[in-house]
């Protein structure tokens, strides 16, 4: 198994949560094990709820892997902001490339 | 002090006790669970983690930190015994705990069939994690699957299992899958789609008996004499409201629920029930009604949290579902409802469709495979109630939610 690898998150109130996660399992579940709050994940990660909403400002598909059609049609329907760096994070998965890399959470989910 | 005791760690409880302390609540929550694993996602046990695609720690509702650091007490391995009304009081095994609210979350549990042979080994149903934990073993030594229900969770069921290069057979007693939640074009495709990919299935077969060899499962006879193989059967054929605990209670009942009102109330002052166990009298439906999905559970949840203190109940949400099966993706939104007129929407050949329930030309359910943006754009017009122009509507390249006629008022 992979060495797992840091990750940060960032609240709306700017305070950075850095978290150990394993490559193969979501950002959006790296989130929920290590108890940070703001990505609801009320679906648990069969996106269709849009409520693990992140934005990846300094992060290109390359480093975070294509974004499906489906994904793009339910940031559409966000209850958070969509904005040009947004994703769902439970459609994320944490590889390598992802050493560092910090997820910028909304200030709400609904 | 005030507390609040929550009875049932599933879905809704752990909702519930979340919203009281993010909406506020200062004072005590006590959380019991009669499971002895940190409260986790039940979708996917039917689902990606009976494929062997997640791992346990993946399905955890929330971090196990959560609750310590929330100030909820969650006591694992604690089922409640027995609730005294008068003196707001819940027993369990190590002592009485004092409420001044109760919220009943204690869910649903699968319903058996009491036929000969039922407690054979190999016999499984499906609802926690230990259930899966076992059928997930004996999936993979299991080589004749019969399945007895051809429901939601058979059907993903089935999906997993063939894929393993099992022998799938499905039972069921109607003459079309689901019959009741979806329409008859979205059956057809299903069972195409399954059958396509290998699995048998008999319709309107009833069960007789399970034929054993020791005290294992060998075989299923159905009342025709049919007898077919099966080393493992798994019987999903429905939930029953776990409502045990609150009948001395007295509490009203509809529709196999306690009946409760939008804030979750029931007909006992300062007792409210959640989820699976509780029925509602749903805007959407015409009837008081019992649903058992995620989204209701954590609908009510909140609703309840909001009441306890002391703000008004958000609007009811259009109801919604998925199931996923092989790489079909199938959403539902709205509640089916007689009378409606079907308008299909893409071509289902082309795996990538939905289907349109409209009572006039006003959106009333919607289902949706492998069509997200429909789903999405669905919930959005059943809420809102707006006309919409169905020739526009049944081009797939117009995104519904440009369909609109004539916006409701509002």
């Amino acid at each position: 198994m992979s060495e797992a690898i840091t990750i940060k998150f960032e609240t709306s109130g700017g305070e950075q949560i850095a978290v150990r996660a394993r490559p193969g399992i979501s950002v959006m579940e790296a989130a929920v094990m290590n108890n940070v709050q703001g990505i609801e994940a009320e679906c648990g990660g069969a996106c269709i709820c849009a409520t693990c909403h992140v934005y990846c400002d300094d992060l290109d598909e390359d480093t975070l892997g294509e974004m499906s059609s489906e994904e793009d049609d339910m940031l559409d329907m966000s209850p958070a902001e969509r904005r040009p760096s947004s994703r769902l994070s439970c459609q994320l998965r944490v590889t390598e490339k992802l050493e560092d890399a910090v997820f910028v959470i909304p200030e709400s989910q609904s | 002090m005030s507390a609040v005791v929550i009875i049932g760690a599933s879905h809704a409880g752990v909702q519930a006790a979340a919203s009281l302390r993010q909406r506020g609540w200062q004072e005590r929550i006590v959380l019991l669970s009669a499971e002895e694993d940190y409260p986790y996602h039940r979708p996917p046990l039917s689902k990606a983690y009976l494929a062997g695609e997640k791992a346990e720690e993946q399905l955890l509702l929330r971090a196990p930190e959560f609750y310590r650091d929330q100030g909820i007490d969650l006591r694992l391995n604690e089922p409640a015994r027995s609730i005294d009304p008068h003196a707001r009081q819940v027993t369990v095994s190590a002592g009485r705990l004092d409420y001044n609210k109760l919220v009943l979350a204690t869910g649903s549990r699968a319903r058996t069939l009491p036929l000969p042979g039922a407690d054979a080994h190999g016999i499984h149903t499906l609802r926690s994690i230990s259930d899966a934990r076992v059928l997930r073993s004996a999936l993979r030594d299991a080589e004749n699957i019969v399945i007895i229900g051809g429901g939601f969770i058979g059907l993903e069921f089935a999906s997993t299992a063939i894929k393993q290069g099992k022998s799938v057979v499905v039972l069921e007693a109607q003459e079309r899958l689901l019959a009741r939640a979806l329409p008859e074009t979205l059956s057809a495709f299903i069972r195409s789609y399954h059958a396509g990919n290998g699995v048998a299935f008999r319709f309107g077969a009833l069960p007789e008996r399970f034929v054993t060899r020791g005290d294992k499962v060998s075989g299923v006879l159905l009342s025709d004499g049919t007898a077919l193989p099966a080393d493992l059967v798994l019987v999903g054929v429905g939930g029953v409201a776990e409502t045990a605990l609150a009948e001395p209670l007295g509490l009203k009942t509809v529709a196999g629920g306690i009946e409760v009102d939008a804030h979750g109330r029931t007909s006992a002052p300062d007792i409210y029930a959640l989820g699976d166990v509780a029925a509602v009298h749903n805007a959407y439906a015409s009837a008081p009604i019992r649903l058992e999905s995620v989204q209701n559970a954590v609908e009510q949840a909140k609703a309840a949290a909001e009441h306890i203190l002391g703000s008004a109940a958000p609007p009811s949400a259009v109801p919604w579902f998925w199931t996923d099966q092989y790489d079909l993706k199938m959403q539902m939104a709205g509640l089916p409802r007689p009378g409606t007129t079907e308008l299909l929407r893409g071509d289902p050949a082309s795996g990538a469709f939905s289907i349109l329930q409209l009572a006039g030309s006003r959106l009333v359910a919607a289902y949706s495979v492998n069509r997200a943006a429909d789903h999405m754009a669905s919930r959005k017009l059943i809420a809102s109630g707006d006309f919409i122009d169905t020739d526009r509507a049944s081009d797939i390249e117009t995104p519904l939610l440009k369909t609109v006629a004539v916006a409701a008022a509002s």
